[in-house]
């Protein structure tokens, strides 16, 4: 009795990895194993760079880290204080700029999360992660 | 001695009596038969209809979740439980392994097995989803793609607890089905 409802149990299991695989394979161009940002909105520090004139830095980081040191003309805009930093953001941002955010490092989330916000809160497009975020920047700076 | 062969011989009277009272036995036994027909007639049919409606919920949550895999693996990822790529290869295998169990429920095959699997997976998200609100996590349901996107907390409980009966239903309903 319990071996027969294993035995179901594994062909289920079983049967449900191979579509499984199949999307993996189809969709691999369209998601990262390592980022959950999609690739399309992911920048790096070179890339970036070239945008020159016409890019706003955003710092998700905590104030502390953003007081010691940030990206020059860096703008403040962590979670913590959402609400107070985001109206001074816009007065900075005008259509056709592009947003590049960046936390600590590769592993941060809340660059993420604050372009995640800025998509939606503030129906901003053109908002890219920067990859690697502030240990990238020191390295190539 | 003509008088003792028809003291054996059973009268045409109780021959009639005896053979009515075997008829009425007979009609209250396939009575009793048809009722009991009828009722397992009913649940049989009211077994299907939850059969059909949990296999139906599963199919099509599996469904939206499979079409979309990106969207799937950010809300998994908002539950901030697993690394990232444990992320992906869950939203790549759950919605068809929903599909799986949903199909098995229809035509009843591995039907054991799939209602294990479903009953672990709605008890495994429903105590996720109570430990992402009990840690102030602001989480987007992704049980239905983007139906169930602005669901609250307690509808999406709600949901859920609503499925996790209906399987509680089939189990005990269910409780010596046919093997493989």
């Amino acid at each position: 009795m319990r071996s027969s409802l294993i035995r179901q149990v594994l062909i289920l299991a079983a049967l449900a990895l191979i579509p499984g695989l199949g999307e993996a394979v189809y969709f691999r161009q369209r998601i990262s194993w390592q980022s959950s940002i999609p690739p399309s909105e992911l920048v790096t520090v070179d890339q970036a760079r070239t945008w020159a004139g016409n890019v706003i830095w955003v710092d998700a980081r905590p104030d502390e880290e953003f007081a010691r040191d940030h990206v020059p003309g860096a703008l403040s805009l962590n979670e913590d204080r959402w609400n107070e930093l985001l109206p001074q953001f816009l007065a900075v941002w005008s259509p056709g700029k592009k947003v590049v955010v960046y936390c600590s490092s590769l592993s941060c989330n809340a660059s993420r999360e604050v372009a995640r916000r800025l998509r939606k809160e503030a129906q901003l497009s053109n908002v890219f992660v920067l990859e690697g975020g502030w240990e990238a920047w020191l390295k190539k700076r | 001695m003509a008088q003792e062969e028809m003291s054996k011989t059973p009268n045409s009277e109780s021959v009639r009596e005896q053979s009515a009272q075997l008829s009425t036995s007979n009609l209250q036994l396939s009575g009793d038969a048809s009722t009991s027909n009828i009722k397992n007639r009913t649940s049989y049919i009211l077994r299907r209809i939850v059969d059909l409606i949990v296999a139906g919920v599963f199919i099509y949550a599996g469904a939206i979740k499979a079409l979309d895999p990106v969207q799937f693996a950010n809300d998994i990822d908002n539950y901030k439980i697993f690394p990232w790529p444990i992320s992906v290869a869950l939203a790549f295998y759950l919605p068809w392994l929903e599909i799986f169990c949903g199909f098995a429920l229809v035509v009843r095959l591995l039907y054991r097995g799939a209602l294990s699997i479903l009953t672990t997976l709605i008890l495994t998200f429903t105590l996720v989803t109570i430990a992402a609100k009990v840690r102030g996590l602001d989480i987007t349901c992704g049980c239905f793609g983007h139906a169930s996107q602005n669901w609250s907390f307690p509808s999406h409980l709600a949901t859920n607890l609503a499925i996790l009966a209906a399987l509680v239903v089939l189990w005990v309903s269910n409780r010596s089905p046919k093997p493989l």
